[in-house]
């Protein structure tokens, strides 16, 4: 009877655990990953593993749950925006059959000057780049070198340049499957709750035979 | 299979835990002593079920193993899905918290539908065919009726029910076959060695 009753559990861990690696895995839940390079927001999505999230609308909102902008991602998962507006924002994923995902850009990542001051930087960078060649002014501060907005935003771009593929690396890590530490503790919390539950019954169980 | 957080409305939510812990309410009480090792063991097939996954089409779905927990123990499926649910959403992030009740719903009812429509047959006086047929049935359906649950689920929120449920039942098609086989390979199995638990079905 017991051998019997250990080789039903065996069996039934074997067809789980051969299916589990025999199949690849793509998790069942949606992630979508975002960030802010210059005057532009980046989304990624996916079903975590790997597949990416093809053809699914992502929605822009920002907190107080005005809708800004809607868009699809194309077949890499991903979808790009310019920042609407200087707030924080709020990036909803819809992937099909009941699956959402969301991430929240903090205002403080929003560069106000990307999004406010991009006209008057280029014109001004314009202005001083031709200034110096054309006519040979007197030295000015403008004309001297770089602007100092021009110094920013040369930094901005090479770190968004050079951050590149550290974002692109987080976007992959991020919502990852589960791990195998997180299956064998699921499990055993099963077990803990089949004692747990065991004690309980087992307790009326003498409760009931001493009263009666 | 898991409705994620934030999909659907509060009534919906609300409507199905109160339905779901009926549901738990009418499990717990017909919980016997001898039972819940076996409950444990389900319950914790169930968890692991959800990461053998099927890529399908732009999404993918993943094996869910209600049928089977429905035929064995019936009424009993839906604490031991909410368990296994509640473990998901926590250490998976698949579903969410406050989608439990409605989550637990779509597949335990669905179990308990099997156990009714089909534990008949799965039974160790049924012969051989009956007992194949029933007990594949029930893996099959008990799948099927899920994703119209689901889609039922979102349909209610105001998506257009048809294009909703037929892509859930297209896209499960491969994991009803996989559970139906897996279900009557199980079972031919327990008729094998353990037939008790087949028959405690109706006591």
């Amino acid at each position: 009877m017991f051998d019997c009753k250990q080789r039903f559990v065996l069996l039934f861990f074997l067809i789980i655990f051969v299916a589990f690696y025999d199949m690849p895995a793509f998790a069942h839940k949606v992630s979508i990953f975002a960030w802010v390079e210059g005057d532009t927001v980046y989304t990624q999505s996916k079903f975590s593993k790997g597949k990416r999230a093809k053809n699914s609308s992502v929605i822009v909102f920002d907190l107080e749950g005005n809708k800004l902008l809607e868009g699809k991602t194309d077949d890499n998962g991903e979808f790009s925006f310019k920042i609407p507006k200087q707030t924080a924002l709020k990036v909803v994923l819809k992937a099909s059959m009941g699956h959402m995902a969301e991430w929240t850009i903090p205002v403080e990542e929003i560069n106000p000057e990307a999004v406010s001051n991009v006209k008057d930087s280029y014109e001004t960078a314009f202005q001083s780049r031709s200034d110096v060649p054309g006519r040979n002014q007197p030295v000015s501060s403008e004309s001297h070198g770089i602007s100092r907005q021009e110094i920013k935003k040369l930094i901005d771009e090479s770190l968004d340049r050079k951050l590149a593929p550290i974002m692109n690396m987080l976007a992959d890590s991020y919502g990852g499957d589960p791990s195998l530490t997180e299956i064998i503790g699921g499990i055993g919390y099963i077990f803990g709750l089949v004692g747990v539950a065991m004690y309980f019954t087992s307790r009326r169980k003498r409760n009931h035979d001493s009263g009666s | 299979m898991h409705i994620s957080e934030g999909v659907l409305s509060p009534a919906i939510l609300t409507g199905g835990a109160a339905l779901t812990a009926i549901g738990v309410g009418i499990g717990l009480k017909c919980i016997d002593y001898e039972e819940i090792p076996y409950m444990g063991i389900l319950t914790a097939g169930f968890f692991v079920a959800s990461l053998i996954h099927l890529p399908v089409g732009p999404s993918s779905v993943h094996l869910i193993l209600n049928g089977m927990l429905g035929l064995i123990l019936g009424w009993k499926a839906f604490p031991a899905i909410l368990v296994g649910l509640a473990l998901q959403a926590l250490l998976f992030q698949f579903g969410g918290i406050t989608t439990l009740g409605i989550n637990t719903l779509n597949m335990a009812l669905p179990a308990v539908t099997c156990y009714y429509l089909f534990g008949w047959g799965v039974k160790k006086s049924s012969g051989r065919l009956v007992f194949i047929i029933t007990a594949f049935a029930a893996g099959c359906c008990a799948v099927l009726f899920a994703g119209i649950l689901v889609g039922l689920s979102l349909y209610l929120n105001g998506k257009a029910f048809l294009p909703a449920a037929k892509l859930l039942v297209a896209v499960h098609l491969p994991v009803m076959l996989i559970e139906g086989i897996l279900t009557a390979t199980c079972a031919l199995f327990l008729r094998k060695v353990r037939p008790d638990i087949l028959d405690g079905l109706y006591v």
